[in-house]
């Protein structure tokens, strides 16, 4: 066969490669407004205005000459939250979203097909822990990042609790879940992995 | 209405200028990521990841491109990133069931054209397989894809002809069935 023949064919047949279904817009729509509601909000409570600027300045300020009164007369205390410590938090915060998007996007992918393999259970255990700290730890000051970490810590129980026979309407109610409360979206609006933004236009 | 009057209306906050644009498109993006992704949680995921950012960062929109291709190239930074995560994470699942020594029955029956094209399709690399879908499977042009991808448009037509090369190999066997 010529190529000509060959790339014809190949188009009609490729056709069929993942031939996606009636768009479902109007239920994606409404996620997205509430995604977008949801964002907005969290925005709101983090962002300050000016006069509460000033005002959280001028107590730092005063927490500032606190310790430094405190440590003129030799009283061991604690040094100030550094800012650095929890830039360092949110770095370490990065795997950890990495793969828990990726254990939800296979979960959900895979109960699909009925039965959900016991390894999730194993591995959602093993994200509970790291879940666990990073909520005691000050990456967790961040509004939106303590939200989500609650969120997927529930998602996360609830997985590592599925029977060895897991009931189907246990895992709709997982689905349900993260569907409810955006998960995945957030997870994913969280912040960029290190190392994999292709080159494009974001 | 076009692209450019809607988005002036969904800037100065008009929210039925917002449904009216992400009507105008949603399809097209939703079915570039079921492409990508072959699965319609994902696909809806993506979509509608692709449809926040583009809000949220509308207003650095300017005008150079057409919408469509800026939004194109949103939706597919987001599949292909959304779904290295994933295939990361297959690995080590893969990785974790060999050292364990759980290993999954595999049947050696022979495909039929359809499954082995959708085979070879899935084992393209990444690029090739990109440009394949778009191009000769959702009839995107070389420029729209350039700019998609932020690749030059002759890199494109030449991942295009890797990508069809490879897939011509790997449908050898079945060059009788190709005809009829």
């Amino acid at each position: 066969m010529n190529d000509e023949k060959f790339e014809q064919e190949l188009k009609r047949m490729a056709q069929d490669y993942h031939r996606p279904p009636d768009t479902p817009r109007d239920e994606m729509w409404s996620r997205i407004q509430a995604e977008r509601a949801r964002r907005r909000d969290v925005k709101k409570v983090v962002s300050l205005r000016p006069w509460m600027r000033w005002s959280l300045a001028a107590a730092a300020v005063l927490v500032l000459g606190i310790g430094i009164g405190r440590l003129s007369v030799k009283t061991p205390v604690e040094p100030p939250a550094k800012t650095d410590s929890d830039i360092a938090y949110r770095l370490a915060a990065a795997p950890y979203l990495t793969r828990t998007e990726a254990l939800l996007t296979s979960f959900r992918a895979e109960s699909k097909t009925g039965k959900v393999d016991k390894d999730f259970a194993l591995q959602a255990q093993d994200l509970l822990v790291t879940t666990r700290l990073m909520l005691n730890s000050p990456a967790a000051r961040d509004p939106r990042l303590a939200s989500l970490l609650q969120d997927l810590e529930t998602m996360l129980v609830q997985i590592a609790q599925l029977p060895a026979g897991n009931d189907r309407n246990d895992v709709d109610l997982i689905n349900q879940g993260l569907d409810q409360r955006s998960v995945m979206l957030r997870l994913r609006a969280i912040g960029p992995t290190p190392g994999t933004t292709p080159r494009g236009a974001l | 209405m076009d692209d450019r009057e809607l988005i002036a209306r969904v800037r100065a906050g008009d929210p039925a200028a917002e449904r009216a644009l992400y009507d105008a498109h949603v399809d097209r993006v939703y079915r570039l990521s079921y492409r990508m992704a072959g699965d319609d949680d994902l696909a809806r995921d993506f979509t509608q990841e692709t449809f926040i950012r583009a809000f949220e960062r509308l207003d650095t929109f300017r005008g150079e491109s057409a919408f469509s291709t800026w939004l194109h190239s949103i939706a597919t930074t987001v599949a292909l990133n959304g779904l290295r995560k994933l295939k990361r994470f297959r690995k080590r699942e893969t990785d974790i069931g060999e050292a364990d020594g759980v290993t999954t029955s595999r049947t050696h029956a022979e495909p039929d054209l359809k499954k082995r094209l959708a085979q070879a399709i899935d084992a393209l690399p990444e690029g090739y397989r990109t440009v394949f879908l778009l191009h000769d499977v959702e009839g995107y042009t070389h420029e729209e894809i350039g700019a998609a991808l932020a690749i030059e448009s002759g890199t494109s037509k030449a991942q295009l002809s890797r990508a069809r090369a490879k897939l011509r190999i790997a449908l050898a066997d079945f060059a009788g069935e190709w005809i009829g």
